[in-house]
């Protein structure tokens, strides 16, 4: 046997080959990488985490210079080809401790491992190119700046003052840490503090919520006892303020009709204490499994699974739900730090899709409401299009009031909104995810 | 001692099934011998006789943890975890591949005095063993490879 000479970039280049050229996620696929090559040393897992993130973090600046220092236009150049120059640049122009040198011959060298040893000229031509004009790259345009598409950055000037803009798309290429929710109804805070610090695990408590803690300095997840006892699921802060402005009572039934993969519902079954039902629905098989594996780590009893589509009535809940959380599919724009694949694919013809299905979706959800019981509308995007004028879409067409939610989200999210029953969540405003909220409750009396 | 010549994919030799070693002797002392001068002067980390043309259980491995391990007869006892990550072969030049292999075995062999040993392994160690073991039954990675061939790029060749 060899000891072959495959490295961090070879798979670095596989992950953003199946993220770049074949829309998928570079977080699902990172994951799936690093689970699979647990040989790797840690500084090689960091490495390749950051490079992969950081490119396609990137891509518009990053695109732009390869278009400048190129004969061959990156949408021209073949798959392969351009991954690893678009890899190469972000270490280039980004990475400070990787030398020009090592750039260059590592990236001529992977050019020639995938059979493409008549373009390690061309591979090679470029970065040389791009490393020498290094101190011309513009990149003052806050669309190269911040990598995001025109369009998005003009649908959210319209919306917010440039300050706010520029504050969030600061924070999405921000560092974030990971976020989890303790499930209380397992273990006490403490217990559960006590167990990661003597795992090594960074804790602190999330300003957002004195029940989700930011973690740091961990290498795989599933190898925490907290996790592995089901004491804490992955979930960010806002997405744990839905059960907070839910407000539910022991013994509610509660229906999440699109609730993948189950953050909210065991959040709120955590809530009920025991009590209640959670039934958790989704489109798919796959999808409520899922939810499943969440459900049997933790083993909390008071949630059920279900694979329904939200678009079809099932008249057995008719008005039997104390609470329907419905957070919807949605364009996902409050998630690009991390999810930054999303920004690119987003498009105004799938928003107005998206907005089309979440009204339908909401017509026939909001009859699972008993009369005085709860909707909970919810979405990790920004726009106002999916939700402000969601909600007064659905407030004008349908029986329900908006809940004065003032009090319900903790100390520190300060809105005039709150009392209107809904709250925009922007990143750099608060540290968490864009994110949308809104509460309404049926009106009692009323048929419909 | 003398460099042996390297057998290479194509060559049916490969294919076959080893034949266990029943007493030492002193020309498989010698082959023992050239089997590790030629595993290093390839920069190999692992070889088995069938790769220089002889049908018999015998494996020398150096993965520079400070051990030469020559294995006569071994016997896989047991395997745990999984381990996915680059592989190559002298017998396959120029090439690697991505190969998916115990994290853990435990092997039973013999060593050159026909002393039987139990060897725990584990990561890369574990992965040549697999590797080398699978040569005696005529196994090869190329068999086992998770996705293409890759070619060694032409700094890495002499790695």
């Amino acid at each position: 046997m060899t000891r072959a000479a495959t490295g961090s970039r070879e798979i670095i280049l596989d992950i953003l080959l199946e993220v770049l050229e074949r829309e998928r996620f570079v977080h699902d696929i990172l994951r799936q990488a690093l689970e699979k090559y647990q040989y790797l040393e840690k500084s090689d897992r960091a490495f390749i985490t950051r490079t992969a993130e950081g490119t396609v973090e990137n891509l518009l600046a990053i695109d732009q210079v390869i278009d400048q220092c190129a004969k061959v236009k990156v949408v021209k150049q073949k798959p392969v080809i351009r991954t690893i120059l678009r890899m190469s640049v972000y270490q280039l122009l980004w990475m400070d401790r990787v030398p020009d040198r090592a750039v260059c011959s590592e990236a001529v060298k992977l050019a020639k491992g995938r059979r493409f040893g008549d373009l390690s000229g061309f591979v090679n031509g470029v970065l040389r190119n791009v490393a020498r004009r290094r101190e011309e790259f513009d990149f003052s345009d806050w669309s190269l700046r911040y990598s995001v598409p025109e369009w998005i950055l003009d649908m959210w000037r319209q919306q917010y003052t440039d300050e706010t803009v520029e504050r969030m798309l600061q924070a999405f290429l921000a560092d974030s840490p990971v976020t989890v929710r303790c499930n209380l109804s397992l273990a006490a805070m403490e217990q559960i503090v006590e167990s990661l610090e003597k795992q090594g695990v960074r804790v602190s408590v999330s300003p957002l919520s004195p029940q989700v803690l930011c973690l740091e300095k961990y290498d795989y997840l599933d190898r925490l006892e907290a996790f592995r006892r089901g004491w804490i699921c992955v979930q960010d802060p806002s997405s744990a303020l839905v059960a907070a402005a839910a407000e539910p009572a022991f013994g509610d039934q509660v229906l999440d009709v699109c609730g993948a993969p189950g953050g909210k519902s065991l959040h709120m079954a955590d809530k009920l204490r025991g009590t209640g039902m959670v039934t958790v629905r989704d489109l798919t098989e796959e999808k409520i499994r899922l939810v499943q594996e969440n459900i049997d780590r933790t083993g909390a009893g008071n949630i059920q699974t279900e694979v329904w589509d939200a678009l079809e009535f099932d008249e057995r809940w008719e008005e039997k739900a104390d609470i329907v959380i419905a957070d919807l599919p949605c364009s996902g724009l409050g998630v690009i730090g991390k999810k930054p694949d999303i920004k690119y694919r987003a498009s105004r013809e799938k928003i107005d899709a998206l907005i089309s299905l979440q009204q339908q979706i909401l017509s026939v959800v909001s009859r699972y409401v008993k009369p005085g019981g709860t909707l909970v509308y919810s979405t990790c995007t920004i726009n106002c299009k999916e939700n402000e004028e969601q909600r007064k879409w659905f407030l004008e067409g349908f029986p329900f009031l908006p809940e004065n939610i003032e009090g319900r989200l903790g100390e520190a999210v300060k809105e005039d909104t709150l009392k209107d029953g809904y709250v925009q969540l922007l990143p750099g405003r608060y540290p968490c995810d864009g994110f949308f909220i809104a509460v309404f409750r049926k009106i009692k009396g009323s048929k419909k | 001692m003398a460099i042996r010549q390297i057998r290479t994919i194509g060559d049916e030799i490969l294919r076959k099934e080893c034949k266990a070693v029943k007493e030492m002797s002193h020309r498989i002392r010698q082959l023992i011998e050239d089997m590790f001068e030629t595993m290093y002067e390839a920069n190999g980390v692992g070889l088995a006789a069938p790769q220089v043309g002889i049908l018999k259980q015998i494996v020398v491995i150096d993965v520079e943890d400070g051990n030469q391990y020559v294995l006569i007869n071994p016997e896989i006892l047991e395997q745990r975890g999984s381990q996915t990550g680059p592989e190559g072969c002298l017998s396959v030049p120029g090439k690697h591949g991505t190969v998916t292999r115990p994290d853990y075995v435990k092997v039973r062999a013999l060593d050159e005095d026909m002393q039987e040993f139990e060897l725990e392994a584990e990561e890369f160690l574990a992965r040549a063993i697999c590797h080398e073991c699978d040569h005696l039954h005529g196994d090869l990675y190329v068999d086992i490879v998770e996705g293409e061939l890759m070619d060694n790029g032409e700094e890495s060749e002499e790695e």
